[in-house]
């Protein structure tokens, strides 16, 4: 924010990820030791890097073939995933961070809102197997309330008719004007029909 | 000049009216994407791929290629009017613009980066044009083999230099790689890691993941953490651009060019590294070194011209080469795939036509850019203020419809939501989302010239370093690979930004370009 804090790049910057635990100056983030999310994503990385080598085997190879195969490539990007993985995970455990991206919009003091990322998820999850049902601008018109909403939009009126002329002018726009396939739902293609 | 009346034919192919309207229509979606946070260039051209398949490929690309250098005018208004940090290429812009931003010169610092956009674009694109030939030149008998190892390099490269993390980049790159992958094998049509699942045999769709980790992901990133309340918004307010500030802003924008264009041709591209060296030279250089920190207006021209001829320079490899080494160039990449064009040496003699045609027409769009920034910068200012809950909506929204317009599957945005919460883990734990990119692009491009090097060879891996040309790109490679890591060890942490704009990189900066090569600017650091 441009009032407060007379350096504000440097405090916020400072607050993210391991610059902090570096310096130390901002002893309310608790951002030493071992983090579990991080763990997760190199449990993962070596998990699909013995994916990757175990499954390359059963790749069919055509008799045919008398130099290397469909499965040469496959072994070689798991040995560098799970050598990465390993690496990492070695990195990881001594209390290696990754700093968290920034963005403009991002508080990088704030905790995280696990709710907001869920609902997000949900509605987007739910306007998927909508669309065939009720047409792309209704669904994605809840969807784009829901996501509203969780980010803190007022009101339940305006949330929804943003999204309902946003979805469809923008479903006029790409399906009548660029033939874009898009299920417009039974009442927005009877009366776009004369189109 | 052979190049010369090239140009002077893409010119006259690109003043149609049908291909200044796509120009015009790139430049002003570049822009507005720019300006706004959470969306990018990357991503807009990705949304764009299934819409262009009906358009003729000269305006597709004319329209790409404008939103491409439009999104970089964009970031720089929102980089200085934002107090915020943001996208890593503008970043070492905003350190010198918010500040003049607050001091009351923010119309001074947004014309500095428009005009040094305009000046590092044009010449960065004449460069291109003059230079893109020589290097076909001397491409033009690569071998499979070669072309491997150049693929190598990429990877390397953009996995260890992106992002301040090298084994991140790499697990990135790796996840990218694996999803390349998945589908049906192009040689022998056997099908690889689809899980049984009938619609994999395809392989996952570029605009699937592009969109998923550019837009779903930070979307999601952005939720969990959202600044709330009232977006503040520092006013384009002073003095415009005065003659003084004209003399401080040459020589700023012409050495950001000439760091720029280079680094950006680069097979590790980006625009990261040269606006990181414009920042750190013009802080050593300037006669006003008590400004530095308060508002130099060297410390805006400087960077932004970098970022721009960076952005002209990352072309040069991507359309002799056919190697992308940024995301939206990845993006680009698969475009030319979609109208059935290979970049590469061949693509200057076979589609001669085109290319000239694009690159007239950057210049063109170069120039629409520079009427449409300067005295329309308070316009996109108001693109600023959309409430932030709306904006992110309406992203998913047309993330959505990017995505669904593919196959018209719904399949394809459960896929897009798996891998967007990917994407926001990565966001999340520092991995950078570039590499993935580009392993999922030049993955199946590495495989298909590995396999017909060692076809060629019988099986034998010798042949993989058997022209010098290979062995010096596998060289480099590794040493991409290792002096960062190298680096660090000897060196301890590199500096950050806000070290440098207080003097305190200068030390490191001064050694050499590699040091700083291995020491992406950017956020934190590693022990």
């Amino acid at each position: 924010m441009s009032s407060g804090s007379p350096d504000p790049d440097v405090s916020t910057r400072d607050a993210t990820g391991s610059h902090a635990a570096a310096t130390g100056r901002h002893p309310a983030a608790p951002r030493t030791g071992v983090s579990r999310g991080e763990l997760a994503m190199v449990v993962l990385l070596g998990a699909l890097g013995l994916y990757l080598l175990l499954d390359a085997a059963n790749i069919a190879i055509p008799g045919s073939s008398n130099t290397i195969g469909p499965r040469f490539f496959p072994y070689l990007v798991g040995a560098v995933v799970l050598a990465t993985a390993l690496a990492l995970g070695f990195r990881v455990l001594r209390g290696d961070r990754g700093p968290s991206d920034d963005s403009e919009d991002i508080d990088p003091d704030a905790p995280t809102s696990w709710g907001a990322v869920g609902i997000i998820a949900v509605a987007f999850l739910g306007h998927a197997l909508l669309i065939n049902v009720v047409g792309w601008p209704l669904a994605v018109t809840l969807m784009f309330a829901l996501v509203a909403w969780a980010l803190g939009a007022r009101g339940v009126v305006r949330p929804l008719l943003a999204g309902g002329v946003l979805s469809v002018v923008v479903w006029i726009v790409f399906v009548k004007a660029l033939g874009v396939a898009l299920p417009g739902g039974v009442l927005l293609e009877l009366a776009t029909s004369w189109f | 000049m052979g190049a010369f009346t090239d140009l002077l034919g893409g010119f006259a192919d690109a003043l149609t009216p049908v291909n200044l309207l796509f120009a015009l229509l790139g430049v002003l979606l570049g822009t507005a994407v720019g300006v706004l946070p959470g969306i990018g260039p990357a991503m807009t051209v990705a949304l764009l791929l299934p819409v262009t398949y009906t358009l003729e490929p000269t305006a597709a690309f004319i329209m790409f290629a404008g939103i491409y250098y439009g999104g970089m005018y964009g970031g720089s208004t929102t980089s200085i009017l934002l107090n915020t940090p943001g996208e890593s290429s503008s970043i070492m812009t905003a350190l010198e613009g918010n500040k003049m931003a607050k001091a009351g010169r923010g119309a001074a610092a947004l014309a500095t980066a428009a005009l040094g956009s305009f000046v590092a674009g044009t010449i960065a694109t004449l460069l291109l044009a003059l230079v893109a030939p020589t290097v076909v030149d001397l491409v033009i008998g690569i071998t499979p083999a070669d072309y491997f190892a150049l693929a190598v390099l990429a990877f390397v490269a953009v996995a260890t230099v992106l992002g301040s993390s090298p084994l991140r980049g790499l697990a990135s790159l790796g996840v990218g790689l694996y999803l390349g992958l998945v589908g049906t094998d192009v040689l022998t049509g056997q099908e690889r890691f689809t899980l049984g699942i009938p619609q994999l045999a395809d392989g996952i769709d570029v605009v699937v993941v592009a969109v998923a980790l550019f837009a779903v992901g930070e979307s999601l990133h952005v939720a969990s953490r959202l600044r709330r309340g009232p977006v503040q918004v520092m006013a384009a307010s002073g003095p415009w651009f005065t003659r003084r500030d004209l003399r401080r802003s040459v020589g700023p924008w012409l050495r950001g060019t000439a760091l720029g264009f280079p680094l950006g041709a680069l097979p590790a591209g980006g625009a990261e590294i040269p606006t990181f060296l414009s920042y750190a030279t013009e802080r050593r250089l300037t006669k006003h070194p008590e400004e530095f920190g308060r508002g130099a207006i060297e410390g805006v021209a400087g960077p932004e011209a970098a970022n721009n001829a960076a952005a002209a320079g990352v072309l040069v490899p991507l359309l002799t080469l056919g190697l992308p080494t940024s995301a939206t160039a990845a993006i680009i990449l698969v475009a030319f795939q979609g109208y059935g064009i290979q970049p590469g040496p061949t693509l200057l003699s076979t589609e001669s036509t085109l290319v000239w045609t694009l690159i007239a027409s950057l210049l063109i769009g170069n120039l629409m850019l520079l009427v449409l920034n300067l005295p329309l910068a308070r316009v996109w200012v108001q693109l600023l203020r959309v409430p932030r809950p709306y904006l992110y909506a309406g992203i998913l929204l047309f993330a959505s419809l990017g995505c669904y317009a593919v196959n018209a599957d719904p399949l394809d945005l459960v896929l897009l939501l798996v891998i967007g919460l990917l994407g926001f883990a990565m966001r999340r734990y520092g991995w950078p989302v570039a590499p993935a990119v580009i392993g999922l692009i030049l993955g199946p491009v590495a495989e298909t010239n590995l396999r017909r090097a060692l076809a060629i060879s019988s099986g034998d891996l010798g042949v993989l370093v058997d022209t010098w040309f290979s062995r010096i790109v596998l060289g480099l490679a590794l040493l991409a690979l290792v002096l960062p890591i190298a680096l660090r060890a000897v060196r301890g942490r590199r500096a950050t930004p806000e070290e440098l704009q207080a003097g305190e990189g200068l030390r490191h900066s001064e050694r050499g370009h590699r040091e700083t090569v291995g020491a992406p600017p950017g956020e934190g650091d590693e022990r």
